[in-house]
């Protein structure tokens, strides 16, 4: 079987849905731009060798409808030979595209591929602009259609995951973010965005400004647990999940040049890592929050491995509800608290948009990997995803 | 030389200006609001990195002011959206905004130097016929106005708004000496008929109107109840419904304002009279002072002559305090026979005062002597403060919530009564009173056969009070013939130029046959006889709360289905008659419009809303849906904009659906009639009546001009979702259910009401015709009476006034 080398994965910085940096830019132009920016790092490349771009996108419709995976391709000026499609597996879609890409080159059928994900948050909303609902469902059934808050408080209530243990997390959450922004860590992984917004200029009239937009702007800090503690629950009366201890809503674009060994010794690149397991889970859609908690597992006997061959986690902060109970499930708690999981901070600061969270924190696992050097050798990527599944990649660096 | 206002400034930012601008806006006025730079920069300031050139700090105060008002409870404005009618800015950098505006009203703060300062300042900011005025509450307008150039105090004048502005009727107007006629003219039609106030024209006597009857009738209180050795919860106790009076009474009414305001004002006045004959009485007491010392200033500070607190169960615990030592303790209940006789008393406010009057305890006894003293202050400052008593009983109702005006209570008790009683308590009877009872008038008020007259004591005689032709009363139009047909719940009357309206009258316009029957007939007279007709009431509280739930409780327990199914099915083709009658019908609601009251408001060709209305379709709060037409129209209104094509080329309709349903499904009630269009409840096209005294005659004319090319509007289609709506709404409902914050109970009513929006079992995009969804809210209503939680629901209502969640 031939090899999938990862050469570069990098990312946008994530923009608040609604009112942060890349509220008013369309979902393809983010993408790309990101898309472009990815392949500048990589002069060697002849952009007619990429076969195919294959796009995460958790609710592929409006602008970011139509085939995104081929607009992408002929937006980054891809040649006309390039393919292009679009995947949607909910919130893994971003690294599912990349474990598609690998499956696909280890296959012998495709030597360079850009995989990643896109989501625009701001201008698509969760559940999509047409929801359909089966009214002949049983509500008794499985409830598929379970808002995702609802999941969380679930768990929150179901496993006596705490309040206050939540609201730590959240805090944790923003502070390793703050310092990482702080310690320019993220500098290296993401690609500046020309960005756009809509003003009233003096003279009245409404005009388009172009800015750059490089730096994730949904930390908050400082932050204190007893303010975190006044919040309510959207969700549920008396509920214990809020804004505080829940990932933001957020735009942004990830994406990762994957291409075969050889093909990277070729044009004189070296390769940085290669995705070597990937595994999904099905789980209660009622509860999907706990996917990673069978994801992680799964993937690890997939590879032979324990979580001690695991040197950095990504899991997904969707809510600190399940991503906690994941991690307690697993049984490395006290990785978390050692700043192997989520060790610059998770979605409860950075955000998480959707279809896009998968590459983008694949950007940043393997920028911590490469820092780490020596004690940086293998990393996961998992999250909980709608519908109830959780899915989990294991990266090795080369 | 014409004025016309559409555009104002208010200067001062607190809570009485922003409140103001936050009216005009309600009024459809552009409005600048400004204030003063604050003094310097904070530490925090400095921290956010602002300097001394930053607007966002040199505009502050009216910053503050504008956001103080978004949250201002109850609402300052009709709908938040007013807001961006409201342009910020400061008295040093802004005063160019001014240029433009035709109407500047200074709120700053009541002090003369300051007051002088900014209007010398003002007079090269606007334009030469813009009009001016102070909102000052004591300082004399003679006294702001002193240094002005001639052109300025001819443009000046006194415009004293009540707090809350948006709430509070009455606007006291007080020309200077050389303030032109027609600026007091105009501004008077203006506040009538924009700003929907009850203008009160004074004289610049201290404190006006108002606040100088207003300020001696607490005194009076205060002084009595310290004589006669009675304690606050008495003198509330008395205060209440049985002398008509607002709910807070006396000291719940001064914990509101604030102990702080009112001291204030009392020894200003004292100050600014003299010759008062009760100056004294306007010193505060010693307890009072002492109040004051110790910030126990009312609500604001969380404790006043009230303190609300919880006690060890956590249950809420109201205290009072007790003058004499300061000290608080649990409100008891207090009663007086005097007054639970007065309050069975049937005939009106001024029956219950009667009886209060010529009691025999204690709280009688206080009446008397507080009646007396008010009778005789009040007459004592005629011709001071006023030429008529009828602008003083304006006032005191206007602006002080009272039901009846000191003249108007003495005419209740009986004037040579009164003074009997006054000559027994030794008090000093006015020369006029006697005068007039000499000259053989016993009362204030009467009635002729050609209207109202009214004793001068200027003539010593009656003369007859002006009638306005732009306010249409029912009941005077009654008393002279005017009623085409009536029953016990409703009537129509001719309002003239071949209009007639539509009255009801039933306890708060609940709904019954009577009503229904009179709607029907009223539609046959009308297309007969008449060129369109209004639907308009008096009734203080509501236009109609709705169908009277009792008789459906009543019915339903007694299983007569056919009763019932027969009733409503009664209302929706009264309705729908209305809806597409030959002649214009609008309906002109006022106060509440729940229920069914908002379904008869919504079948009129056109309406004519007043500004303070209340409406929604509240049914499912008794476990039942709108089945009047309510959930039918409000389909139809909000689905009537859509283009013809657009649903069949791919237009989601789900969000004009889902609007519907919250609004039925959690029985959204519009906070005012600008509200409603944004519920869809009343269409944006609609004008409103900013008061409630000129609504019917708005009405009426709206009903004329469409009678000179009138065809009534056709049948509609409505696009519905079918099942895929029903789809929606049950996963919203999961959700809903799952989080807490509805019962089974209410998933399943609600259900119902996504059946009939969803226009039955069909697919998406199917027009469907009124009368199918008619037929799914008879369905549905009657399902619903018929289970055991909605007529729990219902009984719930009837006894305790609220809805219950079961």
């Amino acid at each position: 079987m031939r090899e999938a080398v990862i050469v570069e994965a990098v990312r946008s910085a994530g923009g608040r849905s609604k009112r942060g940096g890349l509220a008013a830019t369309r979902s393809d132009e983010i993408g790309i731009q990101v898309i472009k920016g990815l392949l500048a790092r990589v002069p060697q490349l002849d952009p007619a060798d990429v076969d195919d771009l294959i796009c995460g996108c958790a609710f592929p419709e409006g602008e970011q409808g139509m085939q995104l995976g081929k607009i992408l391709a002929v937006g980054a000026g891809l040649p006309e030979s390039a393919s292009g499609m679009t995947i949607n597996r909910f919130c893994s879609s971003g690294v599912q595209s990349m474990a598609d890409a690998t499956a696909k080159i280890n296959m012998g059928w495709s030597d360079v591929i850009i995989a990643g994900g896109c989501e625009s948050m701001s201008h698509i909303p969760m559940g999509g602009s047409i929801m359909r609902p089966n009214v002949d469902w049983p509500s008794d059934a499985p409830w598929v259609y379970i808002s995702m808050g609802m999941t969380a408080e679930n768990i929150a209530a179901n496993y006596k995951i705490s309040r206050e243990d939540m609201d730590a997390m959240g805090m944790e959450s923003n502070r390793r973010a703050y310092e990482a922004i702080k310690a320019g860590k993220f500098k290296g992984e993401i690609i500046p965005i020309n960005a756009f917004k809509y003003k009233i200029a003096k003279n009245g009239k409404r005009i388009r400004e172009t800015y750059v937009f490089d730096t994730d702007d949904g930390v908050r800090w400082p932050v204190t647990l007893a303010d975190m503690a006044k919040l309510k629950s959207p969700f549920k009366a008396g509920g214990q999940c809020t804004a505080a201890n829940s990932s933001q809503t957020t735009d942004g674009a990830g994406f990762a040049l994957i291409m075969t060994a050889e093909k990277a010794k070729a044009i004189g690149v070296k390769p940085l890592a290669k995705l070597t397991n990937y595994a999904v889970a099905g789980c209660k859609p009622e509860e999907m929050g706990v996917g990673p908690k069978y994801a992680i597992p799964k993937v690890l006997k997939q590879a032979g491995l324990t979580t001690k061959d695991i040197d950095v986690f990504e899991i997904n902060e969707a809510f600190a509800a399940q991503a906690l109970y994941s991690i307690r499930e697993i049984g490395i708690e006290d990785r978390l608290k050692a700043g192997d999981i989520n060790p610059n901070g998770g979605a409860i600061a950075l955000g998480h948009p959707l279809g896009a969270s998968g590459a983008k924190l694949t950007a940043q696992l393997l920028a911590e990997l490469k820092r780490r050097g020596g004690k940086g050798k293998r990393g996961i990527v998992s999250m909980c995803i709608g519908g109830g599944m959780g899915a989990a990649a294991i990266f090795e660096m080369l | 030389m014409s004025y016309k206002i559409k555009k104002a400034a208010v200067l001062g930012a607190g809570v009485m200006g922003a409140t103001i601008a936050a009216h005009l806006t309600n009024a459809g006025i552009e409005c600048v609001l400004l204030d003063i730079i604050p003094f310097e920069l904070t530490d925090a300031d400095k921290a956010k990195g602002l300097t001394e050139k930053s607007p966002a700090w040199r505009n502050r105060f009216a910053a503050n002011g504008l956001a103080g008002i978004m949250k201002a409870k109850p609402a300052a404005f009709f709908t938040k959206k007013n807001a961006s009618m409201i342009k910020i800015g400061n008295l040093e950098d802004n005063m160019d905004m001014l240029k433009d505006v035709d109407w500047v009203c200074e709120v700053v703060i009541e002090n003369l130097k300051i007051k002088q300062e900014l209007f010398a300042k003002l007079e090269k900011a606007v334009n030469p016929n813009c009009i001016i005025s102070t909102n000052t509450s004591g300082i004399p307008i003679k006294d702001v106005s002193a240094k002005f150039s001639a052109n300025m105090k001819a443009h000046f004048l006194g415009t004293h708004f009540f707090n809350p502005p948006r709430y509070m009727k009455l606007l006291e107007i007080i020309p200077g000496k050389e303030t032109k006629k027609e600026i007091v003219d105009y501004m008077t039609t203006f506040c009538e008929e924009v700003l929907g106030k009850g203008v009160v024209v004074c004289k610049d006597s201290p404190n006006f109107i108002g606040n100088r009857i207003g300020i001696f009738d607490i005194s009076n209180v205060i002084h009595l109840m310290v004589e006669k050795d009675m304690k606050i919860e008495e003198i509330d106790a008395i205060f209440g419904k049985a002398m008509g009076r607002p709910g807070t009474a006396v000291f719940g009414t001064m914990d509101l304002v604030g102990l702080d305001t009112g001291i204030h004002v009392m020894k200003n006045l004292h100050d600014a009279v003299p010759d008062d004959e009760m100056k004294e009485w306007f010193l505060p007491t010693d307890f009072l002072t002492a109040m004051m010392e110790k910030k126990w200033l009312g609500n604001k500070t969380k404790q006043g002559f009230y303190k609300k607190t919880k006690d060890e169960k956590g249950k809420k615990l109201k205290l009072v305090i007790d003058y004499k030592t300061l000290e608080y303790k649990p409100a008891p209940k207090v009663k007086f026979d005097s007054v639970s006789a007065a309050n069975k008393t049937e005939g009106g406010v001024g029956a219950k005062i009667k009886v209060l009057f010529n009691g025999k305890d204690a709280a009688a006894e206080f009446v008397r002597e507080f009646l007396c003293n008010n009778f005789i202050y009040a007459a004592n400052r005629i011709p001071e403060i006023a030429e008529r008593v009828l602008e003083i009983d304006n006032t005191m109702k206007w602006g002080y919530n009272q039901k009846l005006g000191p003249f108007e209570v003495w005419d209740a008790v009986g004037v040579k009564e009164a003074v009997e009683v006054m000559k027994k308590l030794k008090k000093k009877v006015p020369k006029k009173i006697e005068e007039m009872l000499k000259a053989g008038c016993e009362s204030f008020y009467t009635k002729k056969k050609d209207g109202q007259y009214i004793y001068d004591f200027a003539t010593k005689g009656y003369v007859k009070i002006e009638e306005t032709p732009k306010i249409i009363l029912l009941p005077s139009l009654k008393d002279q013939k005017k009623v085409v047909k009536e029953n016990a719940s409703a009537s129509l009357v001719d309002i003239g130029d071949g209009v007639a309206c539509l009255e009801f009258h039933t306890k708060m316009n609940a709904i019954d046959d009577g009503m229904v029957e009179m709607i029907k007939a009223s539609c046959d007279i009308v297309e007969k006889d008449f060129k369109g007709m209004v639907v308009a009431n008096h009734d203080e509280r509501a236009f109609s709360a709705g169908a009277n739930v009792f008789k459906v409780l009543m019915a339903i327990q007694k299983g007569e289905w056919d009763f019932v199914e027969n009733s409503i099915a009664d209302l929706q083709n009264a309705l729908m008659r209305m809806k597409y009658l030959s002649k214009p019908t609008v309906t002109a609601p006022a106060g509440m419009a729940l229920g069914g009251g908002c379904e008869i408001t919504m079948h009129g060709a056109r309406c004519q809303p007043c500004g303070e209305t209340y409406i929604g379709l509240v049914e499912v709060g008794v476990g039942l849906i709108p089945a009047g037409g309510g959930c039918k129209e409000l389909a139809l209104r909000l689905t009537e904009g859509i283009p013809t094509g657009a649903i069949e080329a791919g237009l989601n309709i789900q969000q004009f659906y889902t609007k519907a349903f919250e609004n039925i499904a959690t029985a959204k009630v519009a906070t005012s009639a600008a509200e409603a269009m944004e519920l869809g409840y009343i269409r944006k096209t609609e004008n409103i009546s900013l008061g409630r005294d000129q609504q019917i005659w708005d009405a009426k004319q709206l009903v004329l001009g469409m009678s000179l090319y009138y065809k009534p509007g056709r049948q509609a289609l409505i696009p519905v979702m079918g099942e895929n709506f029903r789809g929606l709404i049950n996963a919203a409902l999961y959700n809903m259910r799952a989080g807490n914050y509805v019962s089974d109970y209410d998933v399943h009513v609600s259900k119902k009401v996504a059946y009939i929006l969803s226009g039955g079992d069909c697919a998406e995009g199917t027009y469907v015709t009124e009368q199918e969804l008619l037929d799914l809210e008879r369905e549905a209503f009657l399902s619903l009476a018929g289970e055991q939680k909605s007529q729990d629901r219902i009984m719930h209502m009837l006894s305790t006034g609220k809805p219950l969640r079961n």
